[in-house]
């Protein structure tokens, strides 16, 4: 009680009376009387939360705690408030009483409408709930009726509600509303540095052109260190193929940068390979990992695909192809619907336009349960949302809110409420009273062309679908008649020719008496195909082909072109403070806003207006607010995610926790700085690339020396480049396209997987070999059997810095793995062919393709030899298998191909100088 | 001061006079260090009785009140309507139908005279060497979510599972086999899949690795038959070679000395988890008490004594599935129920039987029990034909081995069985009474995501169920 009394509250709990600690502080009520197993008190105690410190409260003294909660009168309830009914209201009521639905005229959300009432009176009377009609139907279980709830994944009200609902009414039904519960954010709280816009610092004096490392190297020099030397030509080139575009250079590509002498090589190079169209997909990736990208629902067995997922793939690999400066590039993806409206009531749409609302895609893409009602409930919506949220601020704000869904947040000051204002932002696209369901996320909205090519292919196959279906009909036909006759027969004699004529007649043809003949009787004349093939095995064994061939058919079908979408309701509903995230505990009512602790004065605040009717501008205001040139936290995440990936490690660490727990950066000036600089070159990705892979710092060798390391063993201080292994991405699109098999094809629909009898998931060659990772088709549930062993990650919901593993698994995979081997023997092809029969040839080839280098003489001896020795196990091989291959000229590619396999697995080339 | 264990706890004793910003850049070099993992053994928080986990996943659902908690009230009240409560526990849409009693006897067996179900004949053979649980309860009526939560702690789909976080925590003792083996039904995955053994944001090392029955065990553990046999080591020499020199040329990288002991591994793991699943060097009398030569009980017994030969050659952390929600009993119970113990009954008493006779026992956990237990009332029919629903609010589970005593039962569930009452046993007290048998307390048994102390129990309040140990030790 040190810390929770009337003096000064602590997260505003005075536990010293009863009825205080009732009332509780930020996180609710500490106590609910009666019921010890769902009191914030308790739970703290027995989770050892409570008291921090050594001293923790002994097992006796907790189940005394425990008992006398037990103990309490649980009707010691505080006054109700209409903002909680409201709530409760909102989750069993409104789905037919709202908006949307006014069933029996009756609308439940405000004072007015209930007073109103619908066709059967008023629903409220105040002070006396037995007459209250929205009080005595729940209290009846009349409402809601049970059947309906289940179908809209509605839970009844709890006893507890219910009797809520009856004291506010009893109390008059007050219009009164709850004191805001917040945690203060002290000034103090303000001076963090992560909550402060950046500064532009002077750039320190150092021997150096590149600001960059100027930065580094003052720190590098208070240790008495400075850079490590450059690293070779070749290296160079290696490390830039793969940083930048994911693949390594060509035989080609590294002869003309070899014959490049000229002093600004090296900086063409790099703006050759930003203009490349690869760069796209290369970065993509990076940005789909904040994203949490995937093709499927990832939940439940089925694992749902979502079929226009591709589109926002898409989007992210064209925009920052076109360098689109990071706020638009932000603000589409926030808010795409909400720039114009020109996509409303269209059919078809320009690319640009389809672009700009499939941008929206970065808001869905968490794993999603709720296609199906009995999985939709009010928790797993809430799920959804606060997971989308944590995509939202751990890529974009640097900021972990998850916590501050159930209680204020430990470390930052980030109190429960403002979990719910972000939350309200995305309230209206995301309502969970009135949701809509993965499958209903689809806009009927499409390119011209992409219409027209569906309607195209599917014109002819409708056409063979029908008449298949007349087929079945009329194989159909003659059983049908037979069940009816038998079904007939056990109808009394009297009604059964008017039940045959009945049934006979068209549903919407049938007279009075029909259509009370046909309910009555339904079960007997309602036949379907699977009653058929019970009953009939002759029915059963014709049938079958006919219906495979139909389901084959109806494969066939290009679907019809969508554009997958986020957008508004108009009206949202309520939006509460959540009282332990617990979705039936309404809190305070909360409006969509941002962060207390980010309010500064040097920002405009968040406010939103809707930019047409239909939408609410939440949040197109989110990206506006988020988008200033002197927000605290976009631009620094920004160029910090940015610097991981090229130097692999955050100059702030903990990539997306810029707060008090994160690890704060090793060179704030320099993080500034390149803040402030990204800003000036007008938020530009490539000029940030640029500027730091023409540093110095980005040159040096990954060679360690023992004396650095000691001095800077985390490489904080950027004293050398870390030596790296590729990535899961990187690894098989380098595998693909130094074998020569990269179909380059950009965009669309994604490359479909091959799941083998072993479960080994590889992926469909195209005519023109294998598309890049990223064109993949990304199912939570099959991952592709090679990236998964390379830590790919599992987007849960998404990942901002991918994890390295070194085990066995991945060594057999590249060992034993059917890709690799194939790989290699495609690539021995082309060496084969390129050499003339010259072995030292062939070895240089295989080098500079899958190393980026020329062996050394010894290096072509033991590999002319390796070769040699190789081509003499395969014609017994060949023998034994009676392969009708020319003998000599096989066994001499074969032998070519464990070459290539060796390389391909040696550490040389997955690790990245 | 102490060195603080984790960063919450670290945080929490931080006094107002520091504060964080400077402070956690003075930890960054401790905290962030580790970017590469490994499966190498770690050292338990406290020194725990068991050293491996065989979890026996019951698909589906078993009923509660069919097998292990009998419950007299409900024969009296059998054919009485349900409260409103209860009808609108039934989740897919039919109407309840009517309270149901048992089809099944209990009888008092073993020692210890716990009632068994006549469901279970083999089982009731070691009931003195089991601890079943009658008071577990869960949050979700749906198999995904309930699988989720009794996998990850939590409803939704992006949490580590338990047997990623006990390898993460304590590594494994073989390094020729993985950490974390699944053993999932040849006839195909459960339901969510692989995502049952994800290792979600925890490094992907930890997730599980299947492990099929047929064939060789791991994918691509065999050599490609096209190469000839002599062409795979000599490759293999090569590479070996190559490596070397490229080593050589790089001192001080740690990761390339991880990266080439990992390709000495692979190969030592082929001729391992080939032994280690070849259940014909078992003998006739094992065989035979596992049920392989019965085929209703072959499958499901030979992926028992497959487990029993992991964790006896160091494995961490083995998991069972079984076919198809094979216990998901919504139609005809007793034919039903009948088929799912008929084919894990016999097997799983076998493993339990087996490993005692070996001295096993002691260091192996033995978990069994499904997402959720069964209502009382039937749907779906009547008589023969009826079955029962998901019932989450109250249900039953085992433990049996690694300091868990035997021949007793802790909890209680109301009198027709459909919410547990007494000593009630959360999925989170679950979970940190498997984690405290391995010398794991869930408390700190943290991994550092954004910045933030994750833990298998997350927030939420759990207790250790000390009633259930042979040596109550709580870490």
């Amino acid at each position: 009680m040190a810390c929770h009394n009337a003096a000064s509250p602590q997260a505003k709990l005075d536990l010293h009376t009863q009825e205080a600690a009732l009332k509780g502080g930020a996180s609710g009520p500490a106590i609910v009387p009666g019921d010890s197993a769902k009191s914030l008190l308790l739970d703290k105690v027995v989770s050892g939360q409570m008291p921090p410190g050594k001293v923790k409260l002994t097992a006796t003294e907790t189940d005394v705690l425990r008992q006398w909660i037990d103990k309490m009168p649980a009707a010691a309830t505080v006054a109700v408030s209409e903002t909680e009914v409201r709530g409760i209201l909102q989750a069993r009521c409104v789905v037919c009483h709202g908006s949307e639905k006014k069933s029996a005229g009756l609308d439940l959300r405000t004072m007015a409408s209930r007073l109103k009432g619908g066709k059967s009176g008023p629903a409220l009377i105040p002070g006396k709930p037995e007459q209250s009609p929205m009080y005595k139907r729940i209290a009846d279980g009349q409402m809601p009726p049970e059947k309906q709830a289940k179908e809209l994944a509605v839970e009844l009200p709890t006893d507890a509600e219910t009797e809520k609902i009856r004291a506010w009414i009893a109390a008059g039904a007050p219009a009164t509303t709850q004191p805001s519960v917040g945690m203060d954010i002290e000034p103090k709280d303000r001076e963090f540095w992560a909550f402060q816009p950046p500064k532009r610092p002077a750039v320190p004096t150092a021997n150096a052109s590149n600001p960059v490392d100027r930065f580094l190297l003052a720190r590098l020099r208070s240790k008495g260190l400075s850079f490590s030397p450059e690293a070779s030509k070749l290296a160079l080139l290696r490390r830039a193929h793969l940083d930048l575009i994911g693949i390594p250079p060509t035989p080609a590509e590294i002869k003309a940068y070899l014959a490049d002498t000229a002093p600004d090589a090296y900086e063409r190079l790099i703006d050759k390979l930003l203009s490349s169209p690869h760069y796209g997909e290369r970065w993509g990736q990076h940005w789909l990992d904040l994203a949490g990208y995937s093709d499927s629902e990832g939940f439940g067995q089925d694992d749902g695909i979502r079929r226009f997922a591709w589109r926002y793939r898409d989007y992210v690999i064209r925009s920052l192809n076109a360098d689109k400066p990071y706020t638009t590039f932000l603000t589409e993806q926030l808010a795409g619907d909400e720039l114009s409206n020109d996509w409303r009531s269209a059919k078809t749409a320009s690319p640009e336009v389809i672009d700009r609302l499939a941008a929206t895609g970065f808001l869905r893409t968490t794993p999603d349960p709720t296609n199906s009602n009995e999985r939709g409930l009010l928790a797993e919506r809430m799920n959804v949302i606060s997971e989308e949220l944590e995509v939202l601020t751990s890529s974009v704000m640097g900021l972990t809110v998850g916590c501050a869904r159930c209680h204020n947040h430990k470390y930052d000051p980030i109190p429960q409420r403002d979990h719910y204002r972000l939350s309200a932002i995305l309230q209206a696209a995301y309502d969970p009273y009135e949701w809509r369901s993965p499958n209903k996320r689809e806009l009927d909205l499409a390119p011209e062309d992409e219409r027209k090519e569906a309607e195209t292919i599917n014109a002819p196959i409708q056409a063979e679908l029908k008449k298949l279906r007349e087929r079945m009909a009329d194989l159909a036909k003659p059983f049908r008649a037979q069940l009816l006759d038998e079904r007939l027969k056990a109808l009394p004699e009297a009604v059964r020719e008017d039940v045959r004529a009945a049934s006979a007649t068209p549903a919407d043809k049938r007279t009075d008496l029909q259509k009370y003949l046909a309910t009555k009787f339904k079960a007997a004349i309602e036949i379907n195909d699977r009653q058929l093939e019970r009953k009939y095995p002759d029915y059963a064994s014709q049938a079958e082909p006919l219906r495979r061939e139909l389901e084959a058919t109806r494969r066939k079908m290009k679907p019809v072109p969508h554009v997958r979408v986020l957008t508004d309701n108009a009206e949202p509903s309520t939006h509460y403070l959540l009282r332990r995230g617990d979705p039936a505990s309404f809190g305070e009512v909360v409006e969509p806003g941002t962060p207390g602790i980010l309010d500064h004065p040097a920002l405009k605040p968040y406010k939103p207006e809707p930019p047409y009717p239909g939408s609410t501008g939440r949040r197109l205001a989110l990206a506006k607010w988020l988008t200033q040139p002197n927000h605290p936290l976009t631009a620094r995440v920004a160029v910090n995610q940015l610097w991981m990936r090229h130097f692999g490690r955050g100059i702030v660490p903990t990539v997306a926790n810029f707060g008090r727990a994160g690890a704060g950066p090793t060179n704030p000036e320099l993080l500034d700085w390149l803040s402030t600089e990204f800003v000036e070159k007008g938020w530009s990705m490539k000029a940030m690339h640029r500027l730091m892979m023409t540093s110095r710092a980005y040159r040096q060798t990954s060679k360690v020396d023992t004396a650095v390391t000691a001095a800077d063993p985390e490489n904080a201080l950027v004293s050398r480049m870390p030596l790296r292994r590729m990535d899961a991405e990187t690894l098989y699109d380098s595998l693909v396209s130094v074998a020569g098999r990269l179909d380059t094809k950009p965009f669309g629909p994604p490359a479909e997987l091959d799941i083998k009898e072993t479960k080994e998931v590889s992926v469909k060659a195209t005519k023109d070999g294998f598309r890049r990772s990223i064109y993949v088709l990304h199912r939570r549930q099959t991952p592709v059997s090679l990236m998964d062993a390379f830590d790919h990650p599992a987007m849960t919901p998404n990942c901002t810095e991918r994890r390295q593993s070194n085990v066995a698994t991945q060594a057999l995979h590249m060992m034993n793995g059917s890709m690799t081997w194939e790989l290699a023997r495609y690539m021995a092809g082309r060496v084969v062919d390129d050499s003339d029969g010259d072995r030292a040839r062939q070895v240089e080839l295989i080098y500079l393709r899958a190393l980026s280098r020329m062996p050394s003489a010894d290096e072509v001896k033991t590999g002319v030899e390796a070769i040699q020795s190789f081509k003499e196990a395969w014609p017994a091989r060949l023998a034994s298998d009676n392969s009708a291959a020319p003998r000599t000229i096989t066994a001499n590619w074969l032998a070519v191909a464990n070459f290539c396999h060796a390389i391909l697995n040696s550490a040389e080339f997955s690790f990245i100088d | 001061m102490n060195k603080p264990r984790t960063r919450r706890d670290f945080f929490s004793s931080v006094t107002n006079g520091l504060h964080g910003a400077a402070l956690a850049s003075l930890l960054g070099g401790d905290l962030y260090a580790r970017t590469s993992y490994d499966l190498k053994p770690q050292k338990p928080h406290f020194a725990g009785q068991a050293k491996a986990v065989i979890q026996l996943f019951m698909n589906g659902g078993p009923s509660q009140v069919d097998l292990f908690d009998p419950k007299p009230t409900l024969t009296r009240l059998a054919g009485t309507a349900p409260s409103r409560e209860l009808s609108f526990a039934i989740s897919n849409g039919q109407a309840a139908g009517v309270l149901m009693p048992s089809p099944y006897t209990f009888k008092k067996a073993g020692k210890c005279g716990m009632d068994i179900s006549s469901a279970l004949p083999h089982l009731a053979e070691c009931v003195d060497d089991i601890a079943v649980i009658k008071s577990m309860y869960g949050e979700h009526a749906n198999h995904e979510p309930a699988l989720f939560l009794m996998h990850t702690g939590r409803t939704i789909a992006s949490r580590p599972a338990i047997g990623a976080w006990v390898t993460y925590g304590l590594g494994t003792e073989n390094q020729n086999l993985p950490a974390y083996v699944v053993l999932d039904d040849p006839k195909g995955l459960p339901i969510n899949g692989i995502s049952n053994w994800q290792s979600a944001w925890l490094p992907p090392l930890y997730q599980g690795t299947r492990f099929r029955t047929e064939g060789p065990p791991v994918l691509n553990l065999e050599p490609r038959h096209e190469i000839p046999t002599p062409l795979v080591e000599a490759e293999r020499n090569l590479l070996r070679k190559l490596d070397a020199a490229h080593l050589a040329a790089r001192p001080n990288q740690p990761e390339l000395d991880a990266r080439i002991s990992s390709y000495e591994l692979a190969a030592r793991m082929q001729l391992a988890a080939s032994d280690a699943l070849d259940v014909k060097k078992e003998s006739d009398a094992t065989r035979e008490a596992y049920g392989l030569n019965d085929p209703q009980t072959a499958t499901y017994g030979k992926r028992c004594l497959m487990a029993r030969r992991l964790v006896e050659r160091g494995v961490r952390f083995v998991q069972l599935y079984i076919e198809d929600q094979i216990f998901d009993s919504h139609g005809n119970l007793e034919s039903s129920l009948n088929y799912a113990c008929g084919k894990t009954d016999k097997p799983a008493a076998a493993l339990l039987k087996d490993l005692k006779q070996r001295g096993l026992l002691d260091s192996t956990l033995v978990i069994w029990g499904g997402e959720f237990g069964r209502l009382p009332m039937s749907q779906g029919g009547t008589g023969k034909n009826a079955g029962r629903d998901h019932g989450p609010n109250g249900f039953s589970v085992w433990m049996a081995g690694g300091g868990v005593k035997g021949g007793v039962t802790y909890g209680e569930t109301d009198d027709i069985g459909f919410k547990s009452v007494e000593n009630r046993v959360s999925v989170h007290d679950f979970h940190a009474t498997i984690l405290n048998q391995l010398g794991l307390r869930h408390r700190d048994l943290v991994y550092d995501r954004h910045g933030l102390s994750e833990r298998l129990t997350d927030q939420f309040p759990a207790r250790v169920v000390t009633e259930i140990l042979s040596k109550p030790v709580v870490g």
